[in-house]
């Protein structure tokens, strides 16, 4: 009986400390989500203060600013970011897949090496490449555009390794047969392969359409022009002290941090595949 | 899966809105003319060009321009312009760049074109010490807005709370004291002191001759003077006449916040800080009041010329021709040095039309200050306007008075100025 | 033979496969990397090319530099100090008891970590502002303290900041590693456990920790490339401004100036040598030192 007084004093201790933690952890997107609601150069002169937390004198037509304000700039930006996420997302997924494909299911001369440089290349982080992946889009004419935003990242070696795992899984019998009925190796990665493949294709699609929606320093870098900034990029440039954009700071932060935050509620356990089946194992 | 596939219907709808919306916008604000893009840190300079290319239209219907201008946080825009020329893609037809950047543009092939052609004309109505800044071997390569006297602006509220009479402030000895009444009547510092930019310091050396950089661009950051002076701020600050820039630097949102609520007595800045007065604190309508600065000796100069921004012509403009001509109509020609003053508030850098009866015509500006004549103050000054020099090195230099020297001389005080100049000085050398 | 039956062939048809890997490899890694090799040697302007030798590499002799690998260095020791023992910590917590309240909780420590770097570090200049009402600066009163101007602060302070956002983003993410490495210890280990009458600390220390050891190598590796390419946050809390002191300089700061804002491609490209030799030098002989390399030649 001690034991599981003693028990449930534990789990209430662990608890009240996770609560806190937990609503100091949604403190910050609180505050960002009342800001939104209220005139943005208060804002940057004061921050964000006590007042500011308690959600009284709101105003819903500060939103209007997100198609206002710089002829509606903020659309274009969200537009930009949807587009470039799409492109990025469904060409890696499909070219990731297709190597992984190669590596996990035959035994050819260099397996061993283009295995173990993807795992390496895994651990190279891109921005030691910025600079001269930056030279190389001014030699091949890809600077400010959206290629040359997305092309360096459409083979990921990260997701190669996450599907090689994968397909590594698949039973070979399932294989067998394909080349039984004839199918020659590419229809059989087609129409055997691909179509079991939806689960770690969707977990792997999300995790790279938030990286791409989130990408920063190569966009920073590639993308010159107003018209073409994502919104990490667009919103960025509202950072300044020298212009009258803060009304469109906030309220854009909260526009670009809502839909994925409502879309990780639906799928999280996607989410949460993309990140762990992959590369951890106990 | 059929979530995912309702979530997929869902992105496609949202895309083909965005789609929807651009497309509407593209039609909507088709303009006939050429096309000149143009890239600002500086959203009131923005607002001059947009009115000038409207006079422009209206005066050239045969040569009509579209202008398409862009405003980016400053450190952002000279990358982007730097890596754009390097690139020879990406880079506007037109471009404002700040005087501290400037020499960063005169490095290897000059990617800027020469205006020598559009000013030469009438080159002898400029006070051309402005134009030599944005050159090189003969070659102007940008028009600047200003001349950049210094000024000091007193808030009489708090002076005459403290009975304090801002004409007998004739030397920076006598501003430290009168600062002192002020912190004790009121209980407000005098003013403040930047701590992550340099407009508090340059002013001051240059006043007095000295400069970060001497006329053959070696750097002279560490000098006898320089150090005098850094340690003069250092004790307005341990005085409790000044204090630490609220934000850092005087143009930050919180500083404005600050001085627009009656924060501090006085700052001293540029002519071309007048409207970020009118702009950024509007509450002070009425109170403000524009003298010149304080001298460090009897007969010491009561000024400076400081700062600026020459707009240059890029080599991958569409049509170079037009774009020069444009900015030289928009900052070279009269009615655009006229503007400058009326619309941006700044000294125009063509003497010849300071004495025009419109620069003393009532404006915002006049409205907003209580000075009777300001530009007849200004004229009074005209001959203690030190200039500095712009050099290679001067983007180093900068560089490290932002980032360390104002920092560990005056807010941490974990070097002395003689230091902390020292060591900034060595490493731009 | 026709060319169709070749492609298609069990012989060729591997080497198709990797061939987007091939071409990714050698355009946009291989490629890079030698230019930047090259590139440290010259000086580079617009138009005008100079072979300099060593003299990049004789100029990160500065003391910026080495404020920056400083920063760098410091940034990733603190975040593995806290960003493994928190996060492992909080899994076991989460581990057990009720599972829906605990995906809850899992949710909520997630949620930041899919915020973008520039609206998470907006939120936070705007909470800890320099004026005496911000958020941060009224608890600080509060309790006693002076207010601060946060971001104008000392290297400590600037730490502090930095430490806090990186916890408040990566906190969410290393426990979702380390629950699946925790899901993957069978319950049997915990019951024998139990029957010895072994404390839940014993329990820890003797089972958790000695069985989470892949998770916590995967974790630490991630933190030492994400440490010392960090930039992204700095470059946001201080709006791409220098950094007061250059407190929030780091190493790709300092390279993005060198090669963006000064147009020195040459040091930058120095700059970035040394960073790729730090990384791959420290995450390789870390690997190395724990036999990660023996345990996937042997699976």
């Amino acid at each position: 009986m001690a034991r599981i007084l003693h028990h449930s004093r534990r789990a209430f201790v662990k608890y009240i400390i996770l609560t806190l933690l937990a609503l100091l952890y949604l403190v910050p997107l609180y505050a960002l989500t009342l800001a939104a609601f209220r005139p943005g150069r208060d804002l940057l002169r004061y921050g964000i203060t006590l007042k500011t937390l308690i959600p009284t004198d709101l105003h819903i037509s500060t939103f209007k600013g997100l198609y206002t304000i710089r002829d509606g700039i903020y659309i274009t930006w969200f537009g930009n970011s949807l587009l470039l996420m799409l492109l990025q997302t469904s060409l890696a997924l499909f070219l990731s897949s297709f190597v992984a494909y190669g590596l996990s299911l035959y035994h050819f001369k260099g397996r061993k090496v283009v295995t173990t440089l993807v795992i390496f290349l895994m651990l190279v982080p891109i921005q030691i490449l910025i600079l001269p992946l930056y030279k190389l889009m001014i030699t091949v004419k890809l600077i400010d555009t959206f290629w040359g935003v997305f092309l360096p990242m459409i083979v990921s070696p990260f997701a190669i390794f996450f599907f090689k795992q994968y397909i590594d899984g698949v039973p070979r019998d399932l294989i067998d047969a394909g080349r039984v009925d004839g199918l020659n190796e590419y229809a059989i990665f087609f129409r055997i392969v691909v179509p079991i493949m939806p689960p770690a294709f969707s977990a792997m699609a999300i995790f790279m359409s938030m990286q791409s929606w989130n990408n920063f320093l190569w966009p920073l870098i590639v993308l010159r022009t107003g018209e073409k900034f994502t919104l990490p990029i667009g919103l960025n440039t509202l950072l300044t002290p020298y212009g009258n954009n803060y009304d469109l700071l906030i309220i854009g932060a909260l526009a670009a941090t809502l839909p994925i935050i409502i879309v990780f509620i639906f799928f999280q356990r996607y989410f949460i595949a993309g990140l762990t089946s992959g590369g951890v194992k106990g | 899966m059929k979530r995912i596939l309702l979530f997929l219907v869902l992105i496609t709808c949202m895309i083909g809105m965005v789609f929807a919306a651009g497309s509407k916008e593209e039609s909507s604000s088709a303009t006939e003319g050429t096309e000149i893009t143009f890239w600002t840190f500086q959203d009131l300079h923005m607002q001059f060009y947009v009115d000038m290319a409207e006079l422009w239209n209206e005066q050239n219907p045969d040569r009509k321009i579209d202008f398409k201008g862009e405003v980016l946080p400053y450190e952002d825009m000279h990358t982007k312009l730097l890596v754009s020329l390097q690139a020879g893609k990406g880079a506007p037809d037109l471009v404002d760049i700040e005087i501290a950047k400037y020499p960063n543009f005169l490095k290897g092939d000059i990617q800027l074109i020469p205006l020598n052609d559009v000013i030469d004309p009438v080159r002898d109505n400029f006070v051309t010490a402005r134009l030599d800044i944005y050159s090189k071997d003969g070659k102007n390569y940008g028009l600047p807005f200003h001349v950049g006297a210094s000024v000091i602006y007193y808030n009489m509220d708090i002076l005459n709370a403290a009975g304090v009479d801002p004409y007998a402030i004739k030397t920076w000895d006598d501003y430290m004291k009168a600062g002192k009444i002020v912190k004790e009547k009121t209980g407000k510092p005098m003013t403040t002191i930047e701590v992550t930019e340099h407009w508090s310091f340059w002013p001051l050396i240059a006043q007095q001759g000295s400069d970060f950089l001497d006329a053959d661009g070696n750097v002279i950051l560490d000098n006898a003077t320089n150090v005098k002076t850094l340690q003069y701020l250092k004790d307005l600050l341990n005085s409790g006449v000044a204090i630490a820039t609220p934000g850092g630097f005087h143009h930050a949102e919180e500083y404005y916040g600050f001085m627009n609520d009656g924060g501090a007595a006085s700052v001293w800045m540029p002519m071309w800080y007048m409207n970020r007065f009118t702009d950024y604190m509007p509450d002070l309508a009425g109170k403000i009041l524009i003298l010149p600065m304080p001298r460090w000796t009897s007969d010491g100069a009561r000024s400076a010329g400081m700062g600026g921004t020459g707009t240059s012509v890029t080599n991958q403009a569409r049509d170079i021709e037009l774009t020069k001509d444009f900015l030289m109509f928009a900052k070279g020609s009269e009615e655009g040095n006229l503007r400058i003053w009326e619309d941006l508030g700044f000294d125009p850098p063509r003497w010849d039309v300071w004495d025009n009866p419109r620069m003393n015509a009532p404006n915002k500006f006049t409205d907003y200050y209580l000075n009777d004549d300001i530009f007849g103050m200004l004229l009074d000054i005209k001959d203690e306007i030190n200039s500095v020099n712009i050099k290679e090195k001067l983007p180093a230099v900068i560089d490290r008075l932002k980032s360390t020297v104002m920092i560990q001389a005056l807010q941490q005080q974990n070097k002395s100025p003689a230091e902390a100049l020292k060591e900034a000085a060595d490493l731009a050398r | 033979m026709t060319r169709k039956q070749t492609l298609g062939s069990a012989k060729i048809a591997p080497y198709v496969f990797i061939l987007p890997f091939i071409a990714s490899f050698l355009i946009f890694y291989l490629y890079p990397i030698i230019s930047t090799v090259i590139m440290g040697f010259q000086q580079v302007y617009p138009g005008q090319v100079e072979f300099i030798g060593l003299e990049n590499y004789r100029k990160l002799d500065n003391p910026e530099f080495k404020v920056a690998l400083k920063n760098s260095f410091r940034y990733t020791v603190y975040t593995i100090a806290l960003l493994i023992p928190i996060p492992l910590l909080l899994s076991v917590w989460l581990n057990s008891g009720n599972r829906a309240i605990n995906t809850v909780y899992r949710s909520v420590l997630y949620i930041p970590s899919l915020v973008s770097i520039v609206v998470a570090g907006t939120i936070m200049r705007l909470l800890f502002a320099s004026s005496d009402k911000s958020f941060i600066n009224t608890l600080a009163i509060a309790v006693g303290v002076e207010p601060r101007q946060w971001l104008l602060g000392g290297s400590h302070q600037a730490m502090i900041l930095l430490l806090i956002l990186a916890l408040w983003r990566w906190v969410g993410v290393n426990i979702i590693y380390f629950l699946s490495g925790l899901q993957a210890i069978p319950d049997e280990l915990y019951e024998a456990a139990d029957i010895d009458g072994a404390s839940p600390s014993q329990k820890l220390w003797r089972i958790t920790i000695p069985l989470l050891k892949n998770t916590t190598i995967f974790v630490t590796t991630i933190s030492i490339f994400g440490g010392f390419a960090m930039f992204e946050e700095s470059f946001i809390l201080w709006a791409g401004k220098p950094s007061p002191n250059n407190v929030g300089l780091t190493i790709v700061g300092h390279l993005y100036n060198k090669g963006f804002q000064e147009g020195e491609m040459g040091m930058a490209s120095a700059i970035g040598i040394v960073l790729l030799i730090i990384v791959f030098s420290l995450s390789i002989s870390f690997l190395k030192l724990f036999g990660f390399f023996e345990a996937e030649g042997r699976r």
